[in-house]
């Protein structure tokens, strides 16, 4: 009975995260009109590390406030019954039939000192608690693999059905496309820089469910560790009643992987609040009830905790002794319209891949290295694939942790992220003696940042040729990269972006 | 409509229309050539201009599919003129709906991100709220046409909705071009090309007169309701924009464009496009030869 309902609780929990992914899209307005980061809102790990890291409060920080006093008196009711990514281990382990005993290791303890390795490197100052934490790892997964990865499935599919143009099919398939691109695929086909191969690593951690069911949430998930901390003493408590014989039925059941069975075997910082040991046991004995707090069974030893916070802080020097922390500007470190200075953008960024899933235009990309170690899977703009839109505000407005400020649209149109600079040697009028000018016509600053001086030139055979060759004002150019993704030369652009002259910098400008 | 046939049709049209309009020229008609109406209401002033041109019913039959193009290209919003009217749309579909077109439709390939411009630019709510179907570009439904007698090029992908329609009203806004000098007519069916459409600026006249010989419209409804001045063709700026409160229709977009330069204080002689159009014969560019009726409403 009670896992019946905290599996319609879960199926609803992940429906809402679903919706509010699929939300988190351009729909024409300024505003999305959905609170589309609530879950990364509530997450109380991203807002004790962005505090840690950044000393600065999270957008959500109250909501995540309300979850961690929620566990304080319910426990882990969160992994067990609401998280999404829990939901989908739960899915994965149940392709395979569990038979029998289940092993039963120490490693749980492995989460606690993870966690402590990442809390101690946010008090140093390096922000890599994005990277494990379930909410911000499963919206940058879905986000930047299998939804693009989907959404190409079903193109194909569609453009196949189309060009078969099988009269009574095809006729039948294009409604259902339309239902399918007005509902869950995206409005134009995402591509992300490293897609497979976050897909990929999705897919691995779910396959580690079929090891031993949940395994993310018992060895690896510093939130279920943070939780489990917060909830080690939690007033609702697993009572066996005088019935109990002991005979291990709801061991095999353990989501958290416990022997509950075995006198104190039930640990409150591992339990999932899943009830299946309620609903297991043959005896009728088990329950959950409100009482009094036992004593916290939990020790993770004194010198590997040591050993964890140390690592964490030394990590910080280790990431920091790299080129992307020479002191240089990164010219193709284009960061979102907003964006703090990158030591406090890095301090606050947690890769949740919000930014990138609502860029308008596909142009906001994960990073690999070029923003150092820490800085993997941060968003850069890369004109090519996407210019940043004129009016849009939208990675700002799903930022979790402030690390993208939301600007009203009069900082919008005034905030730089790079400027643009002509490649003469590339450019049509400036060395081919061929007209063009479409960066100037799509230059979005209301006085145009692109203006282009008349001109007479000489083709081969010394013919004048009129042309209007083109220049930067570096007082209006925003950075936005419209030429550079519309230029006609269209491989290797002949204006291109850098990240010089970003507003967020003080050392990155060039004008006096 | 096949392309085979759509192809014959239009070179039916252009022979019929070179042919003819010396012969308007010379004896003027009842009907004016051009029909250019001034007032405060969007709505009225578009339906005094097709009504001086002979009613919508001239032009829309019965059960016919309609598309009204308008430019829906920049991310901004009406009082920018960066886009056609939404008002002007709005009452383009609605007498052909009372013309009794079984459909009408609104669609555009927009330059920045389609659903910030349909949405911004008020175009989308406005012509559905009056009847029309508003759809985006979908990037397959696109059909290489030939062009025959292309100087530019020979053939382009057009977007079939257009090739397919019964009838097709374009309803351009003025504006300001940094290249074109001005954006009129001619520039609106780079709205309705597909693929690279960047490449055209090499040679944008001749390049936009080509296609013109394969789409004819039969409406053109150019909105001078606001024009955009400087900063063309997207503006941004208020300071760039001139209330006119007019609107100009007629069915040779030679000669809309003709007058068009005129609300910016240039001829269409200071226009390639008009220039090459007219040297084609497919419309007339001397705005002496046209009958023009200007009206209040």
């Amino acid at each position: 009975m009670r896992v019946r309902a905290r599996r319609v609780t879960q199926g609803l929990f992940l429906l809402l995260f679903v919706l509010l992914f699929l939300q988190t899209e351009q729909k024409g307005a300024d505003q999305l009109g959905y609170p589309v980061r609530l879950f990364l809102d509530a997450d109380p790990l991203l807002a004790l590390a962005t505090f840690l890291s950044a000393h600065a409060l999270a957008g959500g920080f109250l909501l995540s406030l309300a979850l961690a006093a929620l566990t304080a008196v319910l426990g882990r009711v969160f992994c067990g019954w609401a998280c999404p990514l829990g939901t989908l281990h739960n899915l994965a382990g149940a392709l395979r039939r569990w038979r029998g005993p289940q092993r039963v290791r120490g490693w749980f303890r492995a989460k606690y000192l993870l966690l402590v390795f990442l809390l101690a490197g946010s008090a140093a100052g390096l922000q890599l608690t994005g990277l494990f934490d379930p909410l911000s790892l499963l919206v940058r997964h879905l986000a930047l693999g299998p939804y693009p990865a989907l959404n190409f499935a079903a193109n194909a599919a569609q453009d196949a059905v189309y060009r078969a143009d099988l009269k009574p099919l095809t006729g039948m398939a294009e409604p259902v496309f339309a239902l399918l691109k007005k509902t869950v695929l995206a409005f134009q086909q995402p591509h992300f820089a490293q897609g497979a191969l976050l897909s990929a690593l999705l897919v691995a951690i779910l396959l580690l469910n079929l090891g031993e069911r949940r395994f993310w949430c018992r060895y690896l998930c510093p939130l279920g560790a943070l939780l489990g901390l917060l909830g080690r003493r939690a007033l609702l408590r697993r009572e066996a009643a005088e019935g109990c014989n002991a005979c291990g039925a709801c061991d095999r059941e353990c989501q958290g992987g416990l022997q509950a069975s075995e006198g104190n075997g039930w640990i409150g910082s591992e339990c999932l609040y899943c009830m299946a040991c309620d609903d297991a046991c043959p005896k009728n004995a088990v329950s959950f009830g409100f009482g009094r707090p036992a004593a916290p069974a939990l020790d993770l030893g004194r010198r590997r905790v040591l050993l964890a916070g140390g690592a964490g802080v030394a990590a910080v020097a280790a990431a920091r002794a790299t080129p992307a922390f020479d002191g240089r500007a990164q010219p193709g470190l284009i960061r979102p319209p907003g964006a703090r200075p990158e030591p406090e953008f890095l301090a606050r960024c947690v890769k949740c891949g919000e930014c990138m899933k609502v860029c308008t235009t596909n142009g906001l990309q994960p990073t690999l290295f070029e923003a150092g170690p820490e800085g993997i899977w941060s968003p850069v703009l890369v004109p090519v694939r996407g210019y940043c839109e004129f009016s849009c505000t939208l990675c700002g407005q799903v930022c979790p942790t402030g690390a993208i400020r939301a600007l009203t649209p009069a900082e919008k149109a005034r905030w730089r992220i790079g400027t643009a600079m002509f490649d003469r040697g590339r450019c049509l009028p400036h060395a081919h003696a061929t007209p063009c000018i479409v960066c100037e016509e799509v230059c979005p600053t209301p006085v145009k940042a692109i203006w282009f001086e008349e001109v007479q030139v000489k083709d081969r055979d010394g013919r004048a040729v009129a042309v209007k060759q083109p220049h930067v004002d570096l007082k209006l150019c925003i950075g936005c990269g419209i030429c550079e993704a519309k230029c006609p030369v269209a491989d290797l652009p002949a204006v291109r972006v850098t990240s010089i002259g970003e507003s967020r910098s003080r050392t990155n400008q060039l004008l006096l | 409509m096949e392309r085979r046939e759509f192809l014959q049709d239009s070179a039916g049209t252009l022979a019929a229309l070179a042919a003819v309009s010396p012969l308007l020229a010379a004896a003027p008609a009842a009907r004016p050539d051009l029909a250019v109406v001034h007032g405060p209401a969007p709505d009225r002033i578009v339906r005094a201009a097709v009504d001086a041109l002979g009613g919508i019913r001239r032009f829309i039959a019965k059960g016919d599919v309609v598309v009204v193009k308008p430019n829906i290209g920049w991310d901004r919003k009406p009082e920018q003129a960066a886009t056609t009217n939404p008002e002007v749309v709005a009452t383009l579909v609605r007498l052909c709906l009372e013309a009794g077109a079984a459909k009408v439709k609104v669609f555009d390939r927009t330059c920045n991100d389609p659903r910030r411009c349909y949405v911004q630019s008020g175009i989308e709510a406005a012509a559905r709220a009056a009847g029309a179907e508003v759809s985006f570009v979908d990037e397959r439904r696109f059909r290489e046409v030939k062009i025959p007698g292309g100087v530019a090029v020979q053939s382009w992908p057009i977007y079939i909705d257009l090739l397919e329609a019964d009838k097709v009203i374009s309803a351009p806004i003025a504006k300001h071009h940094g290249l074109a000098r001005l954006t009129l007519a001619h520039k609106n069916w780079m709205g309705v090309m597909g693929e690279n459409r960047g490449r055209i600026h090499q040679r944008l006249d001749v390049t936009l007169v080509d296609i013109s010989t394969v789409i004819r419209p039969s409406l053109v409804l150019l909105d001078a309701v606001r024009v955009l001045t400087a900063n063309g063709p997207q503006g941004g700026s208020l300071g760039d924009v001139k209330r006119l409160d007019t609107v100009i229709a007629g069915t040779d977009p030679v000669a809309i464009d003709a007058y068009g330069a005129t609300l910016f204080g240039l001829t269409g002689a200071d226009l390639g496009c008009v220039r090459e159009g007219a040297r084609r014969g497919l419309g007339v560019m001397d705005l002496g030869r046209l009958t023009i009726r200007k009206l209040e409403a």
